[in-house]
């Protein structure tokens, strides 16, 4: 027994004591091989998985490292059994490679043999092949890269790609640094992409992934096509790239639902993209439309699944994905893998932290506790209306109240779902409500209105999540929402809960209706946040009335 | 010099002296490395000498010889007469590849001492002799035919006449004649040169052995100057000798000349060096400990699910496929291991089939007593009972010979040989500190030790052994580790030990294992998670009370808990109070606890218990309260336990059928309402097999204990005083014996065997007359009595069935 900060469990899991005086040279040795998935307060939890120890092969490292981590680091045994079983499987990695031929086009070759004829056995992989070169070659149809990669994956040989890229079409792109200069960690990534040719990059929430994307165009300098995932990042990226690059207006185009420009820098929503009519993909030839030499995923680990289809197709251009996790609900990190590319970068969290790059911030859960007559009414509602009645309860505007009057002085927002509910909360506190119907004209005025501080309270709908330019709050008041994928959710709080201009931090309050289906949605948010490192706690409603 | 030794029953007299003139730490030293000769205790010397030069245990006692011993050992029977020991030495010492060094010498001497201890070699140094037995059960030694005097055997006295007549040697008809002539070196070596080249590399081909070969027609009778092809011309000249009718066999005396004189092509006294990677001790150590904790709690997670839920046993006895993939599951691990944890439990005894006919899996008595030992303890009870269990989880999911599936726990599992493979491979474990060997030199090496018993079965118990050994943490990263090495005997067949790791070792593996395990913690991180993480085994009452309290995520070197608000309910279910949590809570966590964690305690505890839910059998229901006033006075009523739930409504803990019949009795006339009111709670029913038997007793191993050594080597001593004494016939008592059931018979005189105590038995001859005899019994076996016959003052075997009667000598 050491007293290394690292324990490693059955379940492949890793565990790190934050707290130890080893734990940031562990987290180091580590993060290349195996994935964070939960960051709480004291103990963070990586996992390893075949791909997570396959991107450590891709950038570089070999078993012999991954284990000298494990042991140097661990605080018991490790198992032999699990030291085998990463030594096997990082082996898997690149005994076969894709390769350019001057004759044949694209070939898949192998150093193995007895692995090229495993996979050349397969039913899946056949008809993807073309003749057989030689015993350590068979060429593959160039239209298959994508698809090929896949099926290797799944048959556990993942392929190195080694075919190179085309270079797109050439346009000028500079990064303009002034007044702000690109972050280490940013420039780090950025090459760190250029050098592995495709791959993701994952930085967390709020550590500028979108510079990282313009330091990657500036590093391609051709044409582009940036795939986020709603309207809102689309205006956002527009705004970040003509801030923080040469490009101008003109040679920045949107091709969303309302606009469909093709400029040499296209930003495509992934919704417009995967929009069928007739059971057909109205939006394709965008892909084609220009010769790209940069492709941009945002947010990889919502990809949907169309995408990714059309991705296979798109090996030849250099892709570039960031994300602030690997871990995706759908499992399907091994086409994030094989088709987008490995992990290229990944930032140590705690210092960007300790630098102050990310702030987290307080999230308070506020239980109101329903009358026996709402119970009563509760119990017998019918199941889809049973969140609508508890999470409009008469008793969350009284609170709602109450938290606004705590925080005189701040800009407060208060953020629901459901309009009857908004109307009410905006005539009982005296301010302008922004829904649905409002033109957008007022709403820009609100929130012009907002920002200068004229106003200090805003009630808003959920409409206004996907607004524009949401101003910053020092405060958010959350009544009611849909709770769909904790994820999504949770990415949503996340944009409220960016670390204010004046380096405060921000408060989130969310107003749930004690025992009711609203308090089951907020379990999950509350094991999110926490899992992510936000602080979070409960409190009563009751004495929130009473401290007033 | 041919000693003709005098026998009775086959037992040379000479050796039985030889035997008799021994040391008593001698004979000890002989039984303790050859327990099988005490079992049962000989009544005497003459009793001891026949077992131990009895075929089955010659073989055993041979089984047990390393290579080079054995070919100390071959050589002695291959030389035949007593030699002494410089001749036996040079003969040797020609096989070795280089000079005879003193790692030879030394090797020699010490491998003459162990078989003359081991009574396979009897006589001084002048005049070594090979003990009788032996040479019948080394048929072949050193892969030689046999000599010609038995080579020949089937050759009619004409033919041998040829023979002698065409080898030169006159006349003579008789195998001794020709033995004699095969015999003298200059013979053969002119008869080799006389024959052709291919027929004498027909000739070298067997003279390494094997020394039999196959031609058609061998017994062609062929002069030697009629013949034609390389084996008649063999044949002939009697290099080869006709064994059947197309088997030729290469008689012993050609192939010593063709050898050169050499009984073995070449000879190593020390065994073959192991290669393999050199490991740290210490980390190995450490990682068998890491793998012993692992290994133990995963036999504590799958006791625990039988416990609930327990699997059925098949009709062909073991556990169905499915079942064990279940248990591979739940505690994650591959099948071969979840058999192999699943086989151990059974071996210590911690889990058994509740019947023999649509029985279940279930955990023992013995498991609850398994359950509340430290970990070290648990371990060293799981890695004894592995090491002495004659079942072989390695072979689950394999199929035997008729094809049929092995399940887990199926009874077909057994393999005699497994107990022994383990520990032998194991020891050879021992013997190379510092360095884990690979499979195949594990195998070399094994081969080398113990060149009689090899075969594939061998080798695959082998490899078990090696990554069974590792899993359970007897080993470390391929090296025995300390703790592990405690659990071995001292040697395998030294004196003083059993097989069975009895408490000794088994409580002084634990005592090594101790320090090497993670100490209990008291203490876990609370998170905001809702996530408490035991970064180390827990101390027993946290431990009980977090399974309680919180759902177990993961496990490992920590231990992950996850709280919500089933698992705090349930705690509270058990009787814990909100405050008496959140102190709980406190006390062992270094950091305060989360907001949100308190938070769930306190809000779940708020809820729970506002609704009650009770037990009760059978509920009397009356519109008119007062009348129900009157049944909760009545003191007739007591014994049915009503309570009264509301003013309409009393619960009772007695079934219906009572109830109502109570209240008949009572004088009153209710109705029985139908089974819907009818409130039954089920309980979770946690299952234990009823006997406290387990599994199967042990196999043994290695010697027996030195005390029961002692006494047996003074038994057969006295014993042997009483034989000694009384040599002259005896006159049996007069009159009839008698007559006894046969049962009792047998009864009475395995008991006499046992005391080395006389009888007085009634005894039908072969002719059919009654006969009366006092008798010394020795030995009981196949229907047969072997006993010293006072009467007649020899050794005679009786058939049991014709005994009519047995009596004590007043």
């Amino acid at each position: 027994m050491t007293d290394g900060p690292l324990i490693v469990q059955s379940d492949k899991t890793l565990l790190l004591e934050v707290d130890h005086e080893k734990a940031g040279e562990c987290r180091k040795a580590i993060a290349p091989f195996a994935e964070l998935e939960r960051a709480p307060e004291h103990v963070h939890t990586y996992r390893i998985t075949p791909l997570a120890l396959w991107n450590a092969r891709a950038a570089g490292h070999d078993a012999e490292q991954v284990i000298d981590a494990l042991i140097a680091h661990s605080r018991y045994p490790v198992p032999h059994a699990l030291l085998v079983d990463v030594a096997e499987t990082m082996s898997r990695y690149g005994r076969l490679r894709l390769e350019k031929h001057l004759v044949h086009g694209l070939v898949l070759t192998s150093t193995d043999r007895a692995v090229l004829e495993e996979v050349l056995r397969s039913k899946k992989i056949q008809p993807l092949l073309g003749e057989r070169l030689g015993d350590d070659g068979v060429a593959v149809h160039p239209s298959e890269r994508g698809n090929i990669k896949q099926h290797l994956l799944k048959l556990g040989w993942p392929a190195e790609d080694m075919a190179g890229y085309v270079d797109g079409e050439h346009h000028p792109i500079a990064l303009t640094e002034d007044g702000w200069e690109l972050r280490t960690y940013q420039r780090e990534a950025a090459e760190a992409f250029w050098h592995g040719g495709s791959g993701v990059v994952v930085l967390p929430c709020g550590a500028g992934k979108t510079i990282v994307g313009a330091a990657a165009m500036a590093q391609a300098k051709a044409t582009t096509l940036i795939l986020v995932t709603n309207t809102v990042s689309a205006h956002q990226w527009k705004q970040e790239l003509l801030k923080r690059t040469s490009l101008t207006e003109d040679e920045i185009g949107e091709y969303t639902g309302t606009k469909k420009e093709i400029r040499p820098v296209t930003i495509a929503t992934y919704q417009v993209m995967t929009t069928r009519r007739q059971g057909v993909y109205r939006h394709l030839e965008l892909f084609d439309a220009r010769d790209w030499g940069l492709v941009v995923y945002d947010e990889v680990h919502l990809l949907p699944a169309p995408i990714f289809r059309m991705t296979a197709d798109l090996q030849a251009r250099r892709r570039v994905g960031l994300t602030a996790t690997l871990v995706r609900e759908d499992g399907r990190e091994g086409d994030v893998f094989s088709l987008i590319g490995p992990k290229r970068y990944d930032a140590p969290w705690r210092e960007m932290e300790n630098q102050g790059w990310i702030a987290p911030a307080d999230c308070v859960e506020v239980r109101v506790t329903l009358t026996d007559a709402e119970r009563l009414a509760y119990a017998m509602a019918e199941s889809e209306e049973r969140y609508r009645f508890c999470a409009t309860t008469p008793s969350k505007t009284r609170v709602t109240e109450a938290l606004v009057r705590q925080h005189p002085g701040e800009q407060v927002l208060v953020i629901g779902q459901y309009i009857d509910q908004l109307d009410e909360l905006g005539e009982h506190l005296n301010a302008p409500v922004i829904k649905g119907e409002t033109k957008v004209k007022e709403r820009e005025r609100l929130f012009q209105a907002f920002r200068d501080r004229e106003i200090q309270v805003l009630v808003v709908s959920k409409v206004a999540n996907f607004s524009i330019d949401l101003p910053e709050a020092a405060v958010a008041i959350q009544v009611s929402g849909t709770f769909g994928s904790r994820q999504e959710e949770a990415q949503r709080l996340g944009r409220v809960l960016r670390p204010k201009a004046n380096g405060g931090g921000a408060r989130f309050y969310s107003v749930v209706s004690r025992d009711t289906v609203d308090q089951d949605f907020a379990a999950h948010r509350q094991r999110f946040l926490a899992e992510q490192g936000y602080a979070y706690q409960i409190i009563d409603a009751d004495d929130v009335l009473a401290g007033e | 010099m041919s000693v003709k030794p005098l026998t009775i029953d086959g037992m040379s007299t000479e050796f039985t002296e030889w035997l008799r003139s021994q040391s008593d730490d001698r004979l000890r030293a002989l039984v303790s490395v050859r327990p099988e000769l005490i079992t049962p205790v000989p009544a005497h010397l003459e009793g001891l000498a026949g077992r131990a030069c009895s075929p089955s245990a010659v073989g055993r006692a041979l089984d047990r010889l390393d290579r080079f011993t054995l070919a100390v050992m071959e050589t002695l029977v291959v030389l035949g007469a007593p030699v002494p020991y410089r001749s036996l030495r040079a003969q040797l010492a020609r096989a070795l590849p280089g000079t005879a060094g003193p790692a030879f010498q030394s090797a020699l001497k010490e491998a003459v001492e162990r078989l003359r201890t081991m009574a396979l070699v009897y006589g001084p140094d002048r005049a070594l002799a090979p003990a009788p037995g032996v040479r019948e059960v080394l048929d072949g030694p050193a892969g030689l035919g046999p000599p010609a005097e038995e080579a020949f055997r089937h050759h009619s006295a004409e033919r041998l006449a040829e023979l002698v007549q065409d080898i030169g040697g006159g006349d003579g008809d008789t195998r001794e004649a020709l033995a004699a002539l095969l015999g003298d070196p200059e013979i053969v070596g002119r008869l080799v040169e006389e024959v052709s080249p291919q027929a004498r590399s027909a000739l070298n081909e067997l003279a390494w052995g094997p020394a039999s070969g196959r031609v058609p027609n061998a017994r062609r009778e062929v002069r030697a100057a009629g013949a034609q092809s390389p084996i008649e011309q063999l044949l002939s000249r009697a290099l080869l000798a006709a064994t059947g009718e197309e088997t030729v066999v290469l008689p012993r005396e050609v192939a010593l000349f063709l050898r050169d004189g050499r009984i073995h092509r070449d000879l190593s006294p020390l065994p073959p060096a192991t290669g393999g990677t050199e490991r740290d001790q210490r980390l190995a150590d450490r990682t068998a400990a890491g793998q012993a904790f692992t290994f133990t709690r995963a036999v504590e997670e799958l006791c625990e699910r039988w416990s609930v839920d327990p699997p059925g046993v098949l009709r062909g006895g073991g556990l169905a496929v499915r079942d064990l993939k279940r248990v591979a599951t739940l505690l994650d691990l591959p099948e071969w291991v979840a058999g192999l944890i699943i086989e151990v439990c059974y071996a210590a005894g911690l889990v058994a089939a509740s019947g023999a006919v649509d029985g279940e899996w279930m955990p023992t008595p013995g498991y609850d007593g398994w359950r509340v030992k430290a970990t070290e303890d648990r371990w060293a009870m799981l890695a004894g009972a592995w090491l002495t269990m004659d079942r072989v989880p390695g072979v689950i999911g394999e199929r035997d010979e008729r094809d049929r599936l092995l399940n887990a726990l199926h009874p077909d599992l057994r393999r005699a040989a497994a107990a022994e493979v383990r520990a032998t491979t194991l020891a050879m474990l021992a013997s190379t500190p510092g360095v884990a060997p690979t499979l195949d030199a594990v195998r070399a090496r094994l081969a080398w030790e113990q060149p009689r018993r090899r075969g594939g079965q061998r080798d695959q118990l082998v490899e078990f052994t090696l990554r069974e050994a590792e899993q359970i943490g007897v080993t470390g990263l391929g090296l025995l580790s300390g703790h592990g090495r405690a659990l071995l005997p001292e040697t395998l067949d030294g004196p003083g030990v059993s097989g069975d790791p009895g408490g000794g070792r088994v409580a002084s593996a634990a005592r090594l294992l101790l320090p090497l395990l993670p100490e209990p913690l008291d203490h876990v991180l609370l998170q905001a998670d809702l996530t408490a993480v035991a970064p180390g085994p827990l101390t027993g009452d946290l431990r009980r009370w977090l399974a309680l309290a919180a759902e177990v995520e993961s496990t490992g070197g920590a231990t992950v808990y996850r709280f919500d608000e089933r698992s705090i309910r349930r705690a509270l279910d058990a009787g814990q109070g909100a405050e008496e949590m959140l102190a709980m809570l406190e006390r062992h966590s270094t950091t305060p606890v989360p907001q949100p964690l308190s938070y769930l305690v306190t809000d779940v505890a708020r809820r729970h218990g506002r609704m009650r839910v009770g037990t009760a059998s059978a509920y009397v229901r009356c519109d008119d309260s007062s009348l129900l006033d009157e049944v909760m006075a009545d003191k007739r009523a007591i014994p049915l336990r009503l309570r009264r739930l509301a003013p309409t409504v009393i619960a009772s803990k007695s079934s219906r059928p009572t109830l109502v019949d109570s209240l008949r009795a009572m004088g009153y006339a209710p109705a029985a309402e139908s089974l819907d009111g009818d409130v039954i709670i089920t309980q979770l029913d946690v299952h234990r097999t009823e006997s406290t038997l387990a599994a199967r007793a042990p196999v043994t191993f290695g010697g027996p204990e030195a005390d029961v050594v002692a006494a047996a080597v003074r038994a057969v001593r006295a014993g042997d005083a009483a034989h000694q004494a009384r040599r002259a016939p005896v006159a049996a008592p007069g009159g009839q014996v008698p007559r006894s059931p046969a049962t009792s018979t047998i009864v009475a005189l395995r008991e006499a065997i046992r005391q080395g105590s006389q009888v007085w038995i009634g005894y039908l001859d072969s002719q059919g007359n009654a006969t009366s005899r006092i008798l010394e019994p020795a030995r009981m076996e196949g229907g047969y009595l072997t006993a010293y016959d006072e009467t007649r003052a020899a050794v005679h075997r009786f058939a049991l069935h014709r005994i009519t009667g047995i009596a004590d000598i007043a």
